[in-house]
């Protein structure tokens, strides 16, 4: 029996998410560019979820955003996925609707080069200063 | 107009780098600006270079505080992936230690509170308080710090059971001195007026801001990894999330005094119901697949993600600390306070900046631009250099 709110989004989203329950406490939802901030907004805003944090990689199919959601009421982890065509990513900011996202998209647009539009302040967080605007470190690149 | 005044980037009080900007008008603080990236040490690329083994220790050395938090929290991701969980005895010992890390934790920040504020007494009280725990840390795991005592699958090294009733006798008697220092702290005129009603966040900024652990209970969200997401022995023993409504610097202290007593409790019922048993599940292998572990670190929860691709190392290896997401508190908390209880503010979600930055200096080309030798030489200079000038 799959917790609620894998349900909800089951209901909700239909074909457009596609969902790998791992266990009970963990589940993987992946879902196309054009939804990507429909969906995180509803896991903020509807099912109360808090961004624990996100994990960008690079990976061959492109660069790859996955945000944790925590749903404390339900004990489980909801992990929402995905994939950025290289070598411009490009997607919308979590940050205007969700003050939470704001040092977490700033760690991957200075690790990983992803560009968030509509982020109030898109500055590099953690590397030094001196390093080249256009290097980032985690980038699998040649 | 307004003016800007520096903090850091060498804390006068906390001993790690930070660069906070204050724009004060006169006194008024009127916005921070924080500037992060000092102690950054690259651990999420060196973690992909390390096997599943060596990574344990690596997070270890995430934080000299929290070696307990992330280590476990790293081996609960790897139970993830291969999906089997630790020992009976393994999930206490497990417990024992963590709570017993809370404690000092705590300590450490009411201590450093009572430095911030002046008020020494505290700050010697609470250190003082303090070093026993350490010795109890040392008798079970065989270190004061880095205790090398996780692993994936259980713990690394059991434990004689005749250690025990020193543990209790420790764990009593800092008890009946916490006691004594909530009573000196709460009944405090002085810090009454230090700490009430100064750097408000409410339950709402809270959660937009997603703060964790003791700065959001202190704000009255209801949040406890321990309690929510189910790990380790708390399940099993009784104890209490402290929540606190009011939001103000003097709410969080009392959600951290209060927490210690709940530790006390966690602790002596896992030591009385311990098992007996193996002290860890074998893992022979990690397959391919991916795995979380997050767990309630005494500043707020810890996460890990770990992306294995099928080899003995992780592909990926995501670690946050609770600091992380904390620090964008100090925004709305510091606005409309004065500069002197800007410092305090900043200390009161205990930050701790190693835990959120994790890199070398390096170059494009990913060489060193300076090695440990080069910074001795350096600082042999400057010694030499003052010496000559006074």
């Amino acid at each position: 029996m799959s917790k609620q709110v894998i349900e909800n989004l089951r209901t909700k989203f239909g074909d457009r998410v596609d969902i790998y329950e791992h266990n009970d406490r963990r589940a993987y939802v992946t879902v196309s560019n054009e939804d990507w901030m429909e969906v995180l907004r509803y896991m903020y805003e509807v099912e109360g979820g808090r961004l624990t944090t996100a994990t960008g990689s690079d990976r061959s199919t492109g660069v790859e955003l996955l945000y944790h959601f925590a749903i404390d009421a339900d004990s489980i982890v909801v992990n929402i996925r995905t994939t950025l065509k290289k070598p411009f990513p490009k997607i919308e900011s979590l940050t205007p609707h969700y003050y939470a996202a704001d040092f977490i998209e700033r760690e991957i647009f200075d690790f990983l080069g992803v560009e968030f539009e509509g982020h109030p302040d898109p500055r590099k967080i953690l590397s030094s200063h001196d390093r080249p605007a256009d290097f980032h470190p985690m980038r699998r690149d040649e | 107009m307004s003016t800007i005044i520096p903090i850091g980037p060498f804390h006068p009080v906390l001993e790690e780098p930070e660069y906070i900007q204050l724009y004060v008008d006169g006194e008024t603080v009127e916005k921070a600006e924080i500037d992060l990236g000092r102690i950054h040490r690259g651990m999420e690329l060196l973690a992909q270079e390390k096997t599943f083994d060596q990574d344990v220790f690596l997070v270890e050395r995430i934080c000299g505080i929290c070696s307990a938090s992330h280590s476990w929290a790293a081996s609960l991701a790897m139970e993830d992936i291969v999906g089997v969980g630790p020992t009976d005895r393994a999930r206490y010992l497990r417990t024992i230690v963590h709570e017993l890390e809370r404690l000092h934790s705590h300590m450490l920040w009411v201590g450093l509170a009572g430095h911030i504020l002046g008020y020494w007494t505290v700050f010697m009280w609470g250190w003082k308080y303090r070093e026993p725990v350490l010795d109890a840390l040392e008798m079970i795991t065989g270190n004061r710090q880095n205790y090398a005592w996780y692993k994936a699958g259980g713990v690394r090294r059991d434990v004689a059971d005749d250690i025990w009733p020193e543990v209790v006798k420790i764990i009593d008697e800092f008890d009946k001195n916490n006691d004594i220092l909530i009573g000196a702290f709460l009944d405090d005129p002085v810090i009454h007026g230090r700490l009430k009603g100064v750097g408000v966040l409410t339950k709402e900024e809270a959660i937009h801001y997603g703060c964790l652990g003791p700065t959001a209970r202190g704000s009255g969200v209801d949040i406890d990894v321990r309690r929510d997401h189910d790990y380790g022995a708390y399940s099993e023993v009784d104890w209490n999330v402290i929540t606190q409504p009011e939001g103000d610097c003097m709410a969080v202290s009392v959600v951290r005094l209060l927490e210690m007593k709940e530790a006390c409790k966690i602790i002596k019922q896992c030591i009385a119901k311990l098992p007996g048993g193996p002290i860890a599940t074998e893992i022979r292998e990690f397959p391919r697949g991916e795995g979380i572990g997050h767990i309630e670190a005494p500043r707020g929860e810890s996460f890990h993600f770990i992306r294995s691709n099928g080899t003995n190392m992780p592909e990926r290896h995501k670690m946050r600390a609770p600091t992380f997401l904390n620090i964008p508190s100090f925004r709305p908390r510091v606005k409309g306070e004065t500069i002197s209880d800007a410092v305090l503010i900043f200390a009161i979600i205990d930050p701790c900046y190693s835990c959120t930055e994790r890199m070398a200096v390096l170059d494009p080309t990913g060489q060193s631009l300076m090695t440990g030798k080069d910074l001795i030489k350096l600082s042999h200079e400057k010694t030499e250099k003052l010496k000559r000038e006074y």
